[in-house]
């Protein structure tokens, strides 16, 4: 699905699509279009752009194309979701341990468009750190 | 800022560009990166940039372009030298390089002397060392290889490790929350009307540590202007601010929840709705009250109400036993109290009570409930039965509480003190042997003279004895002795204990009281109609018993009623054994022997228990009785050729043909020859029957039938129609002949005959139907939509019609002509059958069963029916479901529906019974699409 979405296709116009959304959200994934992980996020990412699209962009970057925030980032995951607001990153206490970002697939689009939702208020309100409205842990996996 | 400000807003013109040279992403926009996972990815390089959000504070860059290196003497280290080097400065050239590469060399020599030694002993050392120091790890090891014995139950049951902090630490003390003062509710006032927009100071201090602007300046805002309102509303802001801030602090925590903390506050409320000022109002007036009249006891109880409801429990308390000093006589203020008081108060105040009103019969058994221990209940009952012995209740409760013995002991005590209680009479003699029962019985008789329970409770003692002969006795004493004493006699009730009795077991006393009872107070013309109704009646409540008696007891009064025979022979098929029911057709035809129906029953339910010579001899009592009746012809042929007499049948056809020559013996007649293979005598048959009875459609269909099964086409097309001149109206005839045209290829034929048949005959649903079919196997749809809709006009209320057209629409519109079909059909079989099926199609299974269960309910003779549940419940249901379903068509014996006569007509079939023709019907049939 990722070809219902926009790509990035190098460091210049990440960093200009960050910059240049005044009002919205903008959500990146970080991964590569032909990961199975990607894949499940990508139908994710699809469904909810166009009910998200009033506060929310949503961009797709291939890491190996555009390798210049992996270290800065550190994209290590087979996939990797980024929220950033006026120039600003922001976190997500997903109860996962890593509040930089979502580094597995979602599969359930109402539980992306929540988190979404919740980070954008939280980052209209100054906030730099969100708390997730579910909690991720492993824990609750099993 | 003054990156975001280079780029436009409005447009995004970077997709699909490339980025300018020398770019370096990331730096472009200020980005900062982050380090969690150091361990699978290479940490930051020290080029990168920095984490602004962890930096330490930047120190202010000092003017001075560079520090001086220290070269001061007082920079000397021993071992290291000087803190710099003074030719630092100089530019490195070959000279210097060689002295290196000297000094390099000698560095090297001087380690290589002494390696070998300095590297044993660091090994040495560090032996040493890790032996006086063991690692953790190593510390542990041996105990690390036990943990493999360790299993998994108790890995799991390891204790938790607990808190070990003290109380005070383990649950922090909660917020306390101070009441405002005035002055800070006129600040934020004051801040309620001045700011709306939010003060960015506010912002970043949480809104309520700011200090407002102007709030504390004298003379700003004077105590005249506060009023009350305003200070409402400012509450109102400030706990706002106040739950938003706790619920919303930055941590993303919610410390308390918003809701929950009003909800608190609302229970924190005086439980009762009223107004304060209210109970105040009522207070005082109760106190005038009280003061006026103080031996006015509602008074006292009102005011102790009054308070326990304003949750004063005590003061309540002091007001009733203040009551019941000044009304010491008044029960109600007693049992008030009573109940106000907790438990062993409450014994004091009920043995003060009982002491001042030792009559009352509420206040004892007051007593004898806040007892908690049986014995001490019964001490409390024996106290209150001497003070009071005449009280029925008092016995009721007291009884209640013995065991058999003692209650048999007390009962008797208590027959004595309140001999007009029957309750206690029957509790007695229940619990006494035969003897002494009949005793007590007696002596219940004589002191109270009006109870019917009495005579009927000793009936039933009779009969439990086997002293079935008294019963009728007993009864007839028990009308006479209530008449004389001018009792009413009520037939319902009597009823009603007769169907208790047979409840009960009392079979005897049952059928006595129904025939003693049954024509008591019923007007002679009535009797029949009265009678019928009691007996459907007692049927319905399910005791069989009691109808039995009251149909026995009618037939005995009307034994040449036919109508009354039927009906009890009906009551005994559904309800009773196959002997009674012989026994009682037995009795109805003696006393009716001129109706054919009963013969009929009784030779059936014969022949089903498989006596067929029984069958037989009754029949020919039958014949006796009704000589040239059709229908016994039949039947008697009936069972001969069902039991494989054909010769028998034949004669017995014969016989009938000269004795009683009408047209269905004629027609069963051709029936059993066709049946048996013989041609020729059929059709020798058949001329004859014509001749006689030319106008009966029947034999011309047969005839029809007869000679399509050997082929002879256009013969039976002759015969068709000169039966349908003959018999004008016969629709199935029309049917056939249309049929036989469309089978022969004559489609145009085949229409043309429906049409006439549609002229001759006004508004015949069959018709229409067979036309509308006509063209959908013709495979002309919107033909047969137009004609459905010109058969709607004519037959708006035909069942049939609308089944068809349901499935005749698309998919999509069958669901609303299925509604209007209903709207205009609601009792009808084949449109209940077709909406089922609609269900069914739609997998919506579980309606489709409460369907299927409604349709074979409103027309249980309806076979299609019947075989679309069957195979309905064969494709989904269970075994048992199935079974359930074959088991009530039997029982229904349906014998209609156009597919189940498909099957159950044809010739090879004729001798098939429902339970093998449901299945093949259910075979035939499809699965609805």
């Amino acid at each position: 699905m990722s070809y219902m979405l926009q790509h990035l296709n190098n460091g210049w116009q990440v960093d200009q699509a960050i910059l240049c959304e005044e009002e919205r959200l903008t959500v990146i994934r970080f991964g590569h279009d032909w990961d199975p992980t990607c894949m499940a996020m990508d139908e994710t990412l699809m469904n909810a752009a166009e009910k998200l699209k009033n506060f929310c962009i949503i961009y797709l970057v291939d890491i190996t194309e555009v390798p210049d925030f992996n270290k800065m980032y550190e994209l290590y995951d087979p996939c990797t979701v980024m929220f950033f607001y006026r120039n600003k990153h922001i976190m997500i206490d997903l109860g996962t341990g890593n509040n930089n970002k979502i580094n597995w697939a979602m599969e359930d689009t109402q539980e992306f468009i929540d988190i979404v939702e919740t980070v954008f208020r939280g980052a209209r309100k100054g906030r730099g750190l969100v708390v997730s409205p579910k909690d991720y842990s492993t824990k609750y996996r099993y | 800022m003054s990156v975001q400000s280079l780029v436009n807003k409005k447009k995004k013109d970077f997709i699909g560009l490339p980025s300018p040279l020398g770019y370096v992403p990331g730096l472009g926009r200020g980005a900062t990166g982050f380090t969690t996972r150091s361990d699978i990815g290479p940490a930051r390089d020290a080029s990168d940039i920095s984490d602004d959000r962890h930096a330490p504070p930047v120190k202010k860059p000092k003017n001075d372009d560079e520090e001086e290196e220290d070269l001061n003497d007082a920079n000397y280290d021993e071992f290291s030298g000087y803190g710099g080097s003074i030719c630092k400065k100089d530019p490195y050239d070959k000279d210097d390089e060689e002295a290196d590469e000297i000094y390099e060399a000698v560095d090297k020599r001087m380690d290589e002397k002494r390696k070998e030694r300095r590297e044993e002993r660091l090994k040495e050392e560090i032996e040493r060392y890790r032996q006086e120091r063991p690692k953790i790890q190593q510390q542990f090891s041996d105990l690390k290889r036990e943990l493999k014995d360790v299993s998994f139950d108790e890995w799991s049951s390891l204790p938790e490790v607990g808190d070990a902090r003290n109380r005070k630490q383990r649950n922090p003390r909660k917020e306390v929350y101070t009441a405002m003062s005035d002055s800070f509710l006129a600040k934020a006032v004051q801040q309620g009307q001045s700011s709306t927009a939010i003060d960015p100071r506010d912002q970043k201090y949480g809104g309520l540590d700011t200090p407002f602007p102007g709030g504390m300046t004298p003379g700003g805002t004077t105590s005249t202007d506060i009023d009350m309102k305003k200070i409402g509303q400012a509450r109102n802001t400030l706990m706002d601010i106040k739950l938003t801030q706790v619920s919303d602090s930055v941590s993303g925590q919610t410390v308390v929840d918003p809701k929950g903390y009003l909800t608190d506050l609302q229970s924190m409320l005086p439980s009762h709705g009223g107004d304060i000022n209210d109970v105040k109002k009522a207070r005082l007036l109760l106190k005038s009250v009280r003061e006026t009249n103080p031996k006015h006891p509602p008074a006292w109880i009102a005011s102790a109400r009054l308070e326990e409801v304003t949750g004063k429990v005590q003061a309540s308390r002091n007001l009733i036993m203040k009551g019941c000093e000044e009304c010491p006589k008044s029960e109600d203020v007693w049992l008030e109290a009573a109940r106000l008081m907790p438990g062993d108060q409450a014994k004091a105040v009920v043995t003060q009570a009982v002491k001042q009103l030792p009559d009352s019969v509420r206040l004892w058994i007051k007593a004898a409930t806040i007892e908690v221990e049986l014995k001490g209940k019964k001490r409390v009952y024996r106290k209150a039965l001497e003070q009071i012995p005449n009280s029925v209740r008092l016995w009721k409760l007291a009884v209640e509480l013995e065991d058999q013995e003692d209650a048999r002991i007390m009962l008797s005590r208590a027959v004595e003190c309140c001999p007009t209680s029957v309750e206690l009479w029957l509790a007695l003699a229940r619990l006494e042997n035969y003897e002494n029962a009949r005793k007590v019985l007696n002596k219940a008789r004589e002191s109270i003279p009006t109870d019917r329970q009495i005579w009927i409770s000793a009936a039933k003692l009779e009969e439990a004895n086997g002293n079935i002969h008294m019963i009728e006795k007993i009864i007839d004493r028990a009308l006479a002795s209530l008449r004389a004493n001018m009792v009413e006699i009520n037939r319902e009730q009597w009823i009603k204990d007769a169907e208790d009795c047979e409840s009960a077991g009392s079979i005897h006393t049952c059928q006595v009281i129904v025939r003693a009872v049954i024509g008591v107070g019923v007007e002679e013309e009535d009797r029949k109609h009265t009678w019928m109704e009691d007996a459907e009646a007692s049927a319905s409540h399910g005791a069989y018993e009691c109808a039995r008696a009251i149909y026995a007891q009618a037939l005995t009064v009307f034994a040449s009623k036919k109508s009354i025979w039927l009906r009890a022979a009906y009551f005994e098929k559904n309800h009773g054994s196959r002997e009674s029911l012989e026994a009682l057709l037995q009795r109805a035809v003696a006393h009716c022997p001129k109706a054919e129906m009963l013969w009929l029953m009784g030779a059936k339910s014969k022949w089903l228990a498989g006596d067929v010579p029984a069958a037989r001899s009754i029949l020919a009592l039958a014949f006796q009785a009704n000589p040239n009746s059709e229908e016994i012809w039949l039947a008697a042929v009936k069972l001969e050729s069902e039991n494989n007499e054909f010769e028998r049948a034949r004669r017995l056809l014969q016989k009938a043909r000269t004795s009683a020559p009408t047209a269905r013996v004629f027609m069963k007649s051709v029936k059993l020859e066709w049946c048996l293979g013989d041609m020729k005598t059929a059709e020798d048959l058949l001329d004859d029957a014509l001749n006689q009875y030319p106008d009966f459609a029947k034999l011309w269909m047969m005839r029809g039938q007869i000679a399509e099964e050997e082929d002879e086409l256009d013969k039976a097309r002759e015969v068709y129609n000169m039966g349908l001149k003959k018999c004008p109206r016969a629709i199935p005839l029309w049917i056939l002949l249309s049929r036989l045209e469309e089978r022969s290829g004559y489609l145009t034929k085949a229409r043309s005959i429906l049409e006439k048949a549609r002229l001759k005959n006004n508004a015949c649903p069959e018709l229409w139907l067979e036309s509308v079919r006509v063209e959908n196997r013709g495979g002309l749809k919107n033909i047969a939509q137009g004609l459905m809709a010109r058969a709607m006009q004519e037959c708006p209320n035909s069942g049939i019609l609308w089944a068809e057209a349901i499935f005749l629409e698309a998919r999509p519109q069958r669901k609303t002509k299925s509604v209007d079909a209903l709207k205009r059909c609601e009792h009808d079989a084949h449109v209940l059958l077709a909406v089922s099926k609609l269900f069914w199609s739609e997998r919506k299974l579980g309606k489709a069963r409460d369907w299927l269960t409604r349709t074979v309910k409103i027309d249980p003779d309806h076979g299609d029916a019947w075989a679309n549940f069957y195979k309905y419940e064969l494709l989904h249901g269970t075994e048992e479901q199935q079974e359930a379903i074959k088991k009530r068509c039997i029982n229904a014996e349906p014998k209609h529906g156009e597919l189940w006569c498909k099957t159950s007509k044809v010739i090879s079939n004729w001798r098939l019974k429902c339970e093998e023709i449901l299945p093949l019907v259910a075979n035939a049939l499809s699965v609805p699409t």
